[in-house]
């Protein structure tokens, strides 16, 4: 009796275990619910970065008694890991992404997944530069109205980096850029590429990411269209693609990308480049100059002085028309999901964080690769201008002290998908792999984006 | 594999007792038990996602959305490159290198044990590496050009045919060693006795592959080329991680664009719709693999 | 090796120094040609610091630094290597266990007991095959944190053992057909229970299949990458690939460190591989083969 009933309780012993490992895991689960916030957070380009994150969430559990269920992503991950979550209900309380204004949160506030976070944002209203606020303040549909529907926490804009050892080998110096001359400044490094082929070295002038991936590529080319005079959508909201201005600034974007590709200024790798890339490309010494949100590329060599003082950073050059370029600057922004289980500790977390001296710590600590969107940072805290730093004044003075203006998203989520769907990556492929003329891939990118325009239709009063 | 060969000497009147009522109570009760746990997880991970999969992506709008996409044409073509080229080629290749294996050169088995390596190597880091190989700049190959010739080598990853042919090249490169694995247990699971038979009968070379390896080998061939087309259609890492769908989109295959639409475009509706579009494609095959196993399983 | 001792008759030693030659030269081409990749692998890992994209075709300077960095933790994506090496082990054994165990469970009960209405059911367990793995990420999503299996390796192991079981329950079905019923039915005369047959007589005449099947579900969980990013998320919880993948989205490319951890990673399954690879070819075929 004994031998037969043996095999049967060594499997029921084993089922038993397999339960009580299942009711362990949600035992688990469900008591972290209680007071505990669970923060999803973008993983930082550098150490730095989330050293500071972390700070601040150490201080706020001290402060509070509170604790914060932290997890990071990388920058390709957490996306996914957004939308599953928000599709699902299934939300952590508070949700930070690189990505979530460019892709992620003008939709999700159209739609109503967001939590309003008039309450963390109203009572500091007033330090916030206006790009921040509007950067914050989104239309949601189910409502028809606008409100704060997520919180402004730093600012990048696209600059310009450039390897200075590679452009005195070809014999210039750093003043030789003439910054005053769209048309020169760009044929520079077209000429630094050839006078480094005639010494053997294989590298290339500029490093446009042109890809159908990440976010480099879609920086690259609107600030270009901008430059060019482009602006695709009314402060309203609607369509601005009937101006004349609209579709000439686009062509003439497109055009001058592509020929530069097809002349070999650009790597031929760069209609595959992710965010990543390009970086790599110019660190690697393979690109004299590349452009980039944001100044993680100077930043992440800091603790090398060397490396550090090599690279030299710029804003827009003098646009085709002669007159300051207007940048473009994206707003990151931290959101509350609906049916976060902590709305209001979620709120007083982002409110601690947004605390001007507190935001201004954490956005030293992670050295300075975004900048603060409060003016009065910038005035208090001697870091962000100090006249020894070759990069962070440089990309302050530009971001700051303007011109600038928002991105398109921000007046109606329908660019944000814009974005997301690389409709101006692939009308660049278009021309590059498809043989289509620049004219022609701008109808095809200005018909997608009036169909994705139709689905958006913000309510005037 | 020779104790295996023998052991499977098949009881071909098994399925006549097979039928025979003889399931007693408590042998029936037993049966219950030991399923459960099967379905148990049949219940609870396959019919509950698949349902609220189906929920989700069987949304008119977003099939009609999907199909209005240019990207998806492209897409499907991609797939079908990938599922009638790609594991056609796979497995023949793989039926011919099992035979090669087989011969009888002490260096063999040497051989036999590296050829698997693509296959036994996680898949990630390997296509992380052939993408770098691969890389215009920097990558291996090309820059083996330019040492010899200075002169820029082909955009494997740039151009989207050639893209789509490196995907195709290391997607036969990382499965082709798993189905010659599977070939070789086949060609050596067949009886000595008729090679020897067939010598006798005067056959020889092809003749023998054509009249012995072939017939012997066919349904195994066939049941493996569907279930390869089917696992192909679900593979995401190799498109993924060689050509991240680029250049300009070019080489998504339906895997990699519903994770697109879902994640990178933020509709996961649109997503499932992907998926779902696929199901023509997939119940033909799924049918005909249970179809043909269970015709293979009345035969054993 | 015992694939030359039972090769078919037609292959054997025919032809001279010629045809020696021949099978020679294709070794090499076929060697190259799986190599290549691998060789690049190792070319990065063993490129010192900054000189990733040297363009060099084989190591100008030899350095285990990287190697050294990986197995110290001495990087930042790198902090718990070890631990998600565990974890991986973890949700593969784990995967590999819960698949033979539950497959071969269903398979006895279908095969060997006859269940009513089993054929049905190995059917509707291969029409599971038709769900491409990547297309279920955001309903299980969901489910498994209804489930509060969020961020947990449970989560991970469920997945591959759903998606191997299957898998499982076709080759132990196609395999147990070549052990005769007549067993069964002699251990039942003699007095044994279902659970002793199933223990005792069923598992020890299965494990080549037993050992191919664990062996196809530890590899299919070890590589798992889309869920693991989706389902798991603390980095003490990730297994290797989602840490291998935040080298992906780093500003800094330190790639030589990720080669050089992806090696390391490689070696727990080759390691499994050759030592299981004799049941692997018998255990994945031997019943499908028309006899």
């Amino acid at each position: 009796m004994l031998a037969k009933a043996a095999p049967f309780l060594a499997r029921r012993a084993l089922i038993g275990v397999l339960t009580a490992g299942l009711l362990a895991g949600s035992a688990l689960a469900s008591t972290a619910g209680a007071e505990t916030l669970t923060v999803w957070w973008n993983k930082g380009f550098y150490p730095a970065e989330d050293e500071a994150f972390d700070q601040v969430v150490a201080e706020w559990e001290k402060a509070t008694g509170n604790k914060v269920n932290l997890s990071y992503y990388s920058t390709g991950d957490i996306p996914a890991k957004i939308i599953s979550a928000i599709t699902t209900g299934q939300v952590p309380d508070i949700a930070y992404a690189d990505l979530n204004d460019f892709a992620i949160v003008p939709q999700q506030a159209w739609k109503g997944a967001l939590e309003d976070v008039s309450d963390v944002v109203k009572p500091v209203e007033n330090k916030f530069t206006p790009t921040a606020l509007k950067g914050a303040n989104l239309y949601n549909d189910q409502e028809k109205k606008r409100s704060y529907y997520a919180v402004p926490l730093k600012q990048q804009a696209l600059h310009n980096f450039i390897w200075k050892p590679m452009i005195e080998e070809a014999g210039y110096s750093e003043k030789d850029i003439p910054l005053d001359n769209w048309d020169k400044y760009w044929a520079f490094f077209g000429d630094a590429q050839k006078k480094l082929r005639a010494k053997r070295q294989r590298v290339f002038a500029l490093g446009f990411p042109m890809s159908t991936v990440d976010s480099d590529n879609y920086y690259t080319f609107n600030q270009l269209a901008l430059a060019y005079g482009a602006r695709f959508v009314k402060p309203d909201g609607t369509l601005n693609l009937d101006d004349p201005k609209a579709k000439e600034g686009a062509i003439k974007a497109i055009t001058f990308l592509t020929q530069a590709y097809a002349d070999g200024l650009v790597p031929q790798g760069a209609i595959n480049w992710g965010d990543p890339d390009n970086n790599a490309a110019f660190f690697s010494k393979q690109i004299i100059m590349t452009s980039n949100a944001s100044v993680s590329i100077p930043v992440s060599k800091s603790d090398d002085e060397k490396t550090y003082h090599e690279i030299i950073t710029q804003p827009q050059p003098t646009g085709p028309d002669g007159q300051p370029v207007s940048s473009l600057v994206a707003v990151k922004i931290a959101v509350i999901p609906k049916g976060a289980p902590q709305v209001k500790l979620a709120k007083d977390f982002l409110s601690f964080l947004i605390e001007p001296e507190r935001l201004d710590s954490y956005l030293r600590a992670a050295r300075g690769r975004w900048l603060p969107v409060m003016p009065e940072l910038i005035k208090s805290d001697p870091f962000w201008t100090d006249p020894t730093n070759p990069h962070i004044p440089v990309a302050v003075k530009q971001e700051l002290e303007g011109p600038t203006e928002p991105w398109p998203f921000v007046y109606n989520p329908a660019y944000s998908q814009v974005n997301a769907e690389q409709v101006w990556g692939k009308a660049i492929g278009d021309v590059i792999t498809n043989g289509l003329t620049p004219e022609k891939a701008t109808e095809k990118a200005f018909a997608r984006i009036r169909e994705i325009f139709a689905q958006y239709q913000i309510a005037q009063n | 594999m020779a104790k295996a060969t023998s052991e499977r000497a098949p009881p071909l009147t098994r399925s006549d007792t097979g039928r025979q009522p003889r399931k007693l109570a408590p042998e029936h009760l037993w049966g219950v038990v030991f399923v459960l746990p099967y379905i148990a997880i049949f219940l609870l991970f396959v019919v509950y996602p698949v349902g609220y999969g189906l929920w989700l992506g069987a949304d008119w709008t977003k099939l009609q959305a999907l199909f209005a996409d240019p990207l998806y044409y492209r897409t499907a073509v991609n797939t079908l490159i990938l599922l009638l080229v790609g594991v056609n080629l796979k497995m023949f290749i793989a039926l011919l290198l099992s035979g090669y294996l087989l011969q009888p050169y002490k260096w063999m088995p040497f051989v036999f044990m590296l050829i698997v390596l693509p296959w036994a190597m996680p898949a990630i880091p390997t296509f992380i590496s052939v993408r770098w190989m691969l890389n215009g700049q920097w990558g291996l190959i090309n820059n083996f050009i330019w040492t010899f010739w200075e002169i820029e080598g082909p955009g494997w990853l740039t151009s989207p045919s050639l893209a789509m042919g490196s995907v195709v090249t290391f997607y036969l490169w990382k499965w082709v060693p798993f189905w010659t694995v599977i070939f070789v247990a086949g060609r050596t699971a067949i009886p000595k006795e008729l090679y020897e038979a067939a010598a006798i009968d005067g056959a020889r070379g092809l003749q023998m592959f054509r009249f012995v390896t072939f017939p012997m080998m066919a349904s195994l061939y066939l049941i493996c080329t569907v279930l390869s087309m089917i696992w192909t259609l679900g593979d995401y890492n190799t498109v993924r991680f060689i050509t991240g769908g680029g250049p300009v989109l070019s080489t998504h295959v339906l895997a990699t664009l519903g994770i697109r639409d879902a994640f990178e475009v933020g509709d996961p509706g649109l997503g499932m719709a992907a998926v779902i579009s696929a199901l023509p494609l997939l119940v033909p095959l799924v049918a005909f693999l249970v179809w043909k196993m269970n015709k293979e399983h009345v035969q054993l | 090796m015992s694939a030359a001792e039972t090769a078919p008759a037609h292959a054997v030693g025919k032809g001279g120094i010629g045809a020696h030659l021949a099978a020679l030269l294709i070794a090499l081409l076929l060697l190259f040609w799986t190599l290549l990749p691998i060789y690049n692998m190792i070319l990065v890992a063993l490129e010192p610091g900054d000189s990733v994209f040297s363009g060099a075709l084989w190591p100008e300077t030899f350095s285990l630094e990287n190697f050294r960095i990986v197995f110290t933790q001495d990087h930042w994506y790198l902090k718990h290597f070890w631990l998600q090496m565990l974890n991986s082990l973890i949700v593969g054994l784990a995967a590999a266990f819960f698949t033979v165990l539950i497959g071969s469970m269903a398979s006895f009960s279908i095969q060997r007991l006859r269940l009513r209405y089993g054929t049905l059911l190995s059917n509707t367990a291969l029409l599971s095959y038709a769900i491409p793995l990547s297309f279920l990420a955001i309903p299980f999503y969901n489910i498994l944190h209804n489930y509060g299996l969020l961020d947990n390796l449970w989560a991970l192991i469920i997945v591959a053992v759903t998606f191997a079981t299957p898998y499982a329950i076709f080759i132990f079905s196609q395999y147990s057909a070549s052990i005769p019923i007549e067993l069964d039915e002699a251990a039942r005369i003699d007095g044994a229970s279902v659970p002793q047959i199933y223990f005792k007589l069923y598992m020890p005449l299965m494990r080549p299949a037993l050992v191919a099947v664990g062996t196809y579900a530890l590899l299919l969980a070890w590589n798992e990458y889309l869920y693991a990013f989706l389902l798991l998320s603390s980095e003490t919880t990730v297994t290797v690939p989602v840490a291998l993948g935040y080298f992906l989205s780093s500003d800094d490319s330190p790639w030589n460190i990720l080669m050089a951890a992806a090696l390391i990673y490689s070696i727990p399954p080759l390691v499994i591989y050759y030592a299981m690879r004799r049941h692997m070819t018998t255990g994945l075929t031997v019943g499908s083969v028309k006899g």
